[in-house]
């Protein structure tokens, strides 16, 4: 009989009762199999050691927590549960991860540098609609390489529009007619220069991709990629349950700098890796040849998205598939502006249009 | 800036690597939230799955993170999640498991964890209140989450949700394998945990 496989084996070492009789008549006389048995074994013990953490979750408590957050608005999950910045854990997205690495490598060729070499500034943005299942077939970006903030934005509340026009030297944004069911002032946010440094590393990607990973283009490893943005403010009108009812937020948008290799080539190279079917790969190559155009990523189950324009200016209309929340998105000047809430499309666009 | 990225970006918040979380607020079975925009719906079973579920799924993050606070985090992202999904209920628990893996793996991936974070999450270690023992087991606890970031991802899952508790034909059934290959990647993750813990030890 032919050794059983060491999945059995390790099966044996903490669900006997799930393995056949006959594997484990076999095993009870195989010093081979001891051995790998005995060798499970141990490993197992290793790493059930290594994971054990205590943990005593209080239900109630969390139950309070998640219902809290649901009645505040189902829409957004984890809007109003997270106690540590949004930002940090939309770098640790995978999405916002690949989305940034495209966009940091984005943009003209560009010769090899000694200096920070700005390679891409933003003026406009075109989403790239991804779905679900492609979204996991993403790759988390610290799988290639390092990414390291550099600036934390320090999103933070202040007093007024003049605080906030202070802190951020941006103009904010003034509604002219807020929509139906919109009132009182305005809370306002801002938002610190926000910077983030990415080091391409050959050794992880290695990893990551396994034996199929393709050969690299010479000078990418250690290619440092900067994509810098902000700063930003955001007026926020709070409906009575807690959720945003409108916010209007501008910033400065995305600009990114090398120290390395031509973009083109480093960029090409990521999408090979990415995992994205070859038709999302080829939109974002052909968004990524000028040096201006940023693609953001929509989820093709969550959003819709259509083009229009604000006063002139090419935007992006994105609704929720649910039809609860709407939102526009355009860059003028190097200045990236989003009115959104839980409004209609035309209320949205009524909105962006009437800014001062 | 915050929120146009929430509005931009609402993905980022569903736990990658789970294809399943697709239902959305049209579940017939759902009741509506009490919302001034009222459009949108939470599963009906939403309280008592919570009840039953939310220990081991914290459990599953803490596994991962070595954190517990942290790990709560996960989990209320992950309920959200599954509040507005159609997953069916005897699937459950294992969908809410795996999700907490893939979440809290790439919380860890990304993360570049802040000195101290283990001390503040009162991961107390099992041996006495000697500082030295203490500084010793914050350093192997962050090794084995370094070791656990670096196992293919699927590896690390299974690994996490065996250690877990969950049964060979749970951890198949949530990721999709047969039982016998349960056993395979459990292996293989022990073993390249171990490697990686070897290979990254102390000198001392």
């Amino acid at each position: 009989m032919r050794h059983p496989t060491d999945g059995t084996l390790r099966r044996l070492v903490d669900e006997p009762a799930g393995v056949a009789d006959a594997d484990r008549a076999h095993v009870a006389g195989c010093p081979v199999c001891l051995a790998g048995l005995a060798a499970a074994q141990d490993d197992a013990a290793v790493a059930g050691a290594a994971l054990r953490v205590e943990s005593d979750a209080d239900v109630d408590a969390g139950w309070q927590r998640l219902s809290g957050s649901v009645a505040a608005d189902p829409t957004r999950p984890g809007a109003a549960v997270h106690r540590g910045p949004r930002w940090r854990a939309l770098l640790r997205s995978p999405a916002v991860a690949a989305v940034a690495a495209v966009a940091v490598l984005t943009g003209a060729t560009a010769a090899a540098a000694t200096d920070w070499l700005q390679i891409f500034r933003t003026e406009q943005v075109v989403p790239v609609t991804i779905s679900r299942a492609d979204l996991v077939a993403l790759p988390d970006l610290s799988a290639y390489g390092d990414l390291k903030v550099i600036q934390a934005p320090h999103v933070r509340e202040v007093a007024d529009a003049a605080a906030a026009e202070k802190a951020t030297g941006l103009e904010t944004p003034r509604v002219g007619e807020l929509p139906r069911g919109v009132t009182g002032a305005p809370a306002f946010q801002v938002g610190d220069r926000t910077t983030a440094e990415f080091t391409f590393s050959l050794a992880k990607a290695a990893r990551a991709a396994g034996p199929t990973l393709p050969t690299p283009p010479p000078g990418l490893d250690g290619s440092r990629f900067r994509l810098s943005a902000g700063p930003g403010v955001a007026a926020v009108w709070t409906a009575t349950h807690g959720a945003p009812a409108l916010v209007v937020a501008r910033a400065v948008a995305p600009t990114a700098y090398s120290s390395g290799i031509p973009f083109a080539t480093a960029r090409d190279y990521l999408l090979s890796l990415s995992g994205l079917p070859e038709d999302v790969a080829a939109k974002l190559r052909s968004f990524s040849g000028d040096g201006r155009t940023l693609p953001f990523h929509v989820l093709a189950e969550e959003l819709t998205s259509a083009p229009t324009e604000v006063d002139g200016v090419p935007a992006t209309l994105l609704r929720s598939r649910d039809g609860v929340l709407a939102g526009v998105v355009w860059v003028e000047h190097g200045v990236v502006t989003v009115v959104g809430g839980t409004l209609d499309a035309d209320e949205v666009l009524a909105v962006a249009r009437g800014l001062r | 800036m915050k929120q146009d990225r929430e509005l931009a970006v609402p993905a980022v918040l569903w736990p990658a690597g789970r294809g399943g979380a697709s239902g959305r607020a049209e579940r017939k079975d759902g009741v509506a939230v009490a919302t001034p925009a009222g459009r949108a719906t939470v599963r009906a079973d939403l309280e008592q799955v919570f009840r039953a579920a939310y220990p081991r799924v914290v459990a599953v993050a803490a596994r991962v993170l070595g954190a517990s606070d942290e790990a709560e985090d996960v989990a209320q992202e992950v309920f959200l999640t599954f509040g507005r999904s159609s997953v069916p209920a005897g699937e459950a628990v294992g969908w809410l498991s795996v999700a907490a893996a893939h979440t809290a793996l790439n919380h860890l991936r990304s993360r570049r964890r802040r000195a101290g974070r283990e001390v503040a999450a009162g991961a107390a270690p099992a041996a006495g209140p000697d500082v030295a023992d203490e500084v010793v087991t914050l350093d192997e606890r962050r090794r084995v989450r370094a070791a656990l970031s670096r196992l293919p991802h699927r590896q690390a899952v299974a690994l996490v949700l065996r250690h877990s508790g969950l049964s060979y034909a749970e951890v198949a059934a949530a990721l999709k394998l047969s039982s016998g290959s349960v056993g395979t990647t459990v292996r293989r993750a022990e073993s390249a945990l171990r490697e990686e813990l070897n290979r990254h030890a102390p000198s001392h």
